[in-house]
């Protein structure tokens, strides 16, 4: 058994758990009128207690948040009103199928209910099951919450992921696919046509169109022009409410890192520790260097769930010794979160691997639009003969350093056909940008001066 | 007619709701019974059953003539009329708030369908044509989503089954099927021969089209003809690419001793010429009655009905117009118009409370807030609590706004910028482009601004994340750099939002 854990490494677990748990991260946000949890929160609930049906669109790119708030506002009211609520959960990825979707839906009611579900039932067994089910909640004042995951994808037609006899045009031979996703390959049976017709939208939209049944559907998706790849008649049963989810402004970004990053004062760990501790972290989120650091970090992606990324990695570095965080911290995080691959590989290259790297680079400028080792190899000569270099390698040793680029793929050949050919005849090309190239070169280590100035 | 739907009374509300108060009568669906969801009586808030364009419930009907009379009687007869002012709508009462909400509803069935009544009276002409004389016929309804077909359908059953009554003929048996539902499109021969035959078992050989085809053939032993009316929903989706199925269902009615009044109703307005050819030929062509999208004056006169229902006015007439103006310029869709009524309600609701929980808060401070009082003093006391024009306004632009312009402005900026040089890009005319020409027009709109520009890895999986969005159109390729991107937002739209920020405005110039 181990002794105590100091106060840091306990602070390390507490900041880890609250950075994974999406409950924690959003609920600062569940307090202010305007944000989007308290209004679908109103949704939801007056549609529960007034017993009116309602849909509603969550939108918002990935990582942004709607499924947190969604589970969020559905934890809230079902300790609200237990038993006046039952969830089904469908997912555009899987479910697309109108009769994939169709049995979920039977199968998560009858988990719901105890019922005993089977698995021979027929689609049209289903479908009834469904409707029959939607008018008992009615009658018993429940409300179906339907959660509708990757709604666009329940929008567009999808072949069933099996074996498809497939004509082509020649209909001389029959070719046999596993298709994945649609295309335009002529389908002759006559499946097609009702298939993605959106069946499954319009039943369920079509059945809150009655007082018989209450229902919610929520649908979340990341495409902004979800409703538009609605059919007419479908869109026209949408009650066209849709909630914007946009990154989080200055004010509740500050709130949300101190929410995070803020040790609880009244709990296990010791008083001084955590009020020191708070103070400095007030001191680094105030320091104009930090707020850089995150400026260049919501530049790339501003999403929610990139932040809490970036949180992770900081605070994983936080050094257990001191048990205080630091601006260093957040500088290592950004610099693993921003990495570039390509400029870390030439990093490691050997001088004469940059010099090949550069004559291939001046060969492009030139506009040169094939090249082999050869010409490379005359490129290097003419860079030696240029700027009087003592960086001239024989041949041998020059191929050498080339077959490493290969690997690296730092190049690569331009076509796989030439195999039987010997390396040195066979067309190459670059496979870093020449912006990468520049980059690398000036942080290289002991970059030799007329290779960079060869460079530019 | 009888007037259905709008009759809220108490009795009415016992039928359904008399479950809440004597719970043990309720049972769950396992067979065991429910015990109420909490101690307080709760009371359904839904009081017309009946209210539905669809319902199959025919019982119900018998005990609403009788109801008849009580037409304009409120929910709130509770609460009594004495301490209430009649004339002043209090939006905080919850009741009342939630009576208007449902008033505006699509679910709720009015009982006069206004504005259909031309097309109501000639599909009724039709049919009752039909049943005098015997005779088949088939009628194709048409119009945009949203104009009323399906409600008047129902309201053309319940009247003609009760003409039929009166008049002295054989009620016609009713068949409503929504072709949604159905697995396979000649599903719907075998739907019709069952109510044709509902106790005959037919022969696995001949298929239930066969069928149908010999009974209409041959003539009836009994004297009277009994009709048939089969009403279908959403016609289109029995369109196959060799359109057997529509068509074998409109020549029906053209055998010799058919019984059946075909109804469609469909979306498509030119559906009987396009895949119906031959009808014409035959001269069968089925009767067309299109239902108009609704104008600005039939949309305020619906809602106008709708509202008459409630005690007292709850919206400004400049409201309820700018609404239907507003709608019937877009699409003329009924549905959207009771659906920004609603959302316009609930602006007032979340305005009203938010006014409560400052006034509130202020109060508690000691200093009342004066400041909220003046910008109500302008307005009357009675409009004070009603839907006036700005929150009309509000509901009208959060449903027609699309949310792109909100979406680009609170891009992070580098995925601004690669939609300013997709911009740029496509100024010359070219429609689409790879990856690695994006790229290039993105360097060099990051060199003219200082800001150092990102990989091409980061590059193509910003690309993705923005087509995830919807913003640009990724196509498939070995390479990430010989990937095709198009642009899938108009680039007035992206002028339109980057326009606040100096350094774009001056790159799109």
């Amino acid at each position: 058994m181990r002794g105590r854990e100091s106060p840091a490494e306990d602070a390390l677990i507490l900041f880890r758990s609250r950075i994974c748990n999406p409950n924690f991260v959003f609920t600062p946000f569940s307090d202010s009128p305007d944000s989007n949890y308290s209004k679908l929160k109103f949704i939801i609930s007056s549609s529960v207690t007034e017993a009116c049906n309602n849909s509603i669109l969550l939108l918002g790119p990935r990582g942004s948040g709607k499924t947190a708030v969604l589970e969020l506002v559905i934890r809230d009211l079902l300790a609200e009103h237990a038993d006046m609520i039952s969830v089904i959960r469908l997912n555009g990825l899987l479910h697309s199928d109108d009769n994939c979707a169709v049995k979920e839906i039977a199968r998560q009611l009858c988990v719901e209910h105890q019922l005993l579900f089977s698995k021979m039932a027929s689609f049209d067994d289903n479908s009834q099951f469904m409707t029959a089910m939607l008018r008992e909640c009615g009658l018993a004042h429940k409300t179906i919450i339907f959660v509708l995951d990757e709604f666009d994808f329940f929008t567009q037609a999808r072949l069933p992921l099996s074996l498809m006899c497939v004509h082509t045009q020649k209909k001389a031979h029959v070719d046999w696919f596993l298709t994945f996703k649609f295309s335009d390959i002529g389908i002759t049976s006559s499946l097609c046509s009702l298939q993605g017709k959106q069946r499954l939208l319009y039943s369920l939209l079509d059945a809150m169109q009655s007082v018989m049944s209450q229902a919610v559907v929520i649908g979340v998706s990341c495409r902004l022009d979800a409703d538009q790849l609605l059919e007419k008649r479908v869109r026209s049963r949408f009650s066209h409410r849709k909630l914007l989810f946009l990154p989080p402004s200055k004010e509740d970004l500050q709130r949300l890192l101190e929410h995070i990053l803020s040790l609880p004062v009244d709990t296990s760990l010791p008083n001084d520790y955590a009020v020191e501790f708070n103070t400095k972290l007030h001191h680094i989120l105030a320091d104009e260097r930090f707020k850089e650091i995150i400026n260049t970090l919501l530049n790339s992606d501003s999403t929610v769930k990139h932040l809490l990324r970036f949180l992770f990695y900081a605070v994983c570095h936080m050094d257990l010794e001191s048990g205080f965080l630091s601006l260093d911290n957040f500088r290592t995080a950004m610099s693993s979160i921003q990495r570039q691959p390509k400029m870390e590989y030439l990093q490691d290259c050997s001088i004469l691997e940059l010099y090949i790297l550069v004559c291939m680079k001046r060969l492009e400028v030139k506009e040169q639009n094939s090249y082999n080792f050869n010409s490379v190899m005359k490129e290097y000569k003419g860079i030696h003969d240029a700027y009087q270099t003592s960086d001239y390698y024989a041949r041998s040793v020059c191929l050498r350093a080339f077959e490493h680029l290969v690997q690296r793929e730092l190049i690569c050949f331009m076509d796989n056909r030439g195999n039987n050919q010997s390396i040195e005849f066979r067309a190459v090309k670059l496979l870093i940008s020449s912006h990468e190239l520049y980059q690398g070169l000036k942080s290289y280590r002991s970059c030799p001066v007329s290779s960079f100035k060869s460079s530019v | 007619m009888p007037s259905i739907g709008a009759v809220r009374s108490e009795s009415s509300g016992e039928i359904r709701s008399g479950s809440g108060s004597t719970p043990q009568k309720r049972r769950s669906i396992s067979g065991g019974p429910i015990s109420p969801p909490s101690p307080v009586k709760w009371k359904s808030p839904r009081r017309s059953v009946n209210g539905s364009p669809k319902t199959p419930s025919k019982e119900i009907e018998k005990d609403s003539d009788a109801k008849a009379t009580r037409l304009h009687k409120s929910p709130m007869k509770k609460l009594s009329e004495s301490f209430l002012d009649k004339s002043k709508w209090n939006p905080g009462d919850s009741k009342q708030m939630s009576a208007a909400k449902e008033a505006l509803h699509v679910s709720t069935v009015p009982s006069t369908v206004v504005c259909r009544e031309d097309e109501q009276n000639r599909i009724m002409d039709f049919c009752k044509a039909c049943i005098e004389h015997e005779k088949a016929g088939s009628l194709y309804a048409c119009g945009c989503p949203g104009t009323g077909k399906s409600l008047s359908m129902e309201k053309v059953r319940r009247a003609l089954v009760d003409w039929a009554g009166q008049a002295g003929f054989q009620p016609p048996d009713l068949l409503s099927i929504n072709c949604t539902s159905l697995t396979n499109t000649s599903e719907i021969f075998s739907k019709i021969l069952e109510k044709q035959q509902p106790r005959k078992k037919t022969k696995s050989s001949t298929s239930p089209l066969q069928h149908l085809r010999n009974i209409y053939s041959k003539k009836q032993q009994s004297s009277g003809m009994k009709m048939m009316l089969i009403i279908a929903d959403e016609l289109d989706y029995l369109i196959t690419r060799d359109r057997t199925v529509l068509h074998d269902l409109f020549m029906l009615t053209t055998l010799p001793f058919s019984s059946c009044i075909l109804i469609g109703v469909s979306n498509a307005i030119d559906l009987a010429d396009r895949f119906l050819p031959k009808l014409q030929s035959l001269n069968c062509k089925p009767m067309v009655v299109t239902f108009r999208a609704y104008s600005k004056d039939q949309i305020l006169k619906i809602l106008q009905q709708r509202l008459m229902a409630l005690p007292s006015p709850v919206f400004q007439p400049q409201a309820l117009e700018l609404c239907a103006r507003k709608v019937a310029a877009a699409s003329g869709d009924m549905r959207k118009a009771l659906s920004v009524c609603r959302s316009a309600l609930e602006i007032l609701e979340a305005e009203l409370r938010e006014s409560i929980n400052s006034l509130s808060l202020s109060s508690e401070k000691g200093a009342f807030d004066q400041q909220t009082l003046p910008a109500l003093d302008s307005l009357t006391n009675q409009e004070i609590n009603i839907v006036r024009v700005d929150h009309m306004a509000t509901a009208l632009s959060k449903t027609f706004r699309s949310p792109i312009v909100d979406t680009i402005q609170s891009l992070p900026q580098h995925q601004q910028i690669i939609l300013c040089s997709a911009v740029k890009l496509f100024r010359g005319g070219k429609k689409d482009t790879t990856v690695g020409e994006l790229n290039k027009s993105y360097v060099d709109i990051c060199k003219s601004v200082l800001v150092p520009p990102i990989g091409i890895l980061e590059l193509s999986s910003m690309c993705r994340v923005l087509s995830d969005q919807g913003l640009l159109k990724l196509g498939q390729a070995r390479e990430d750099k010989l990937k095709r991107v198009t642009l899938k937002v108009d680039e007035a739209d992206i002028a339109f939002a980057l326009q606040g920020i100096r350094f774009f405005r001056n790159c799109l110039q």
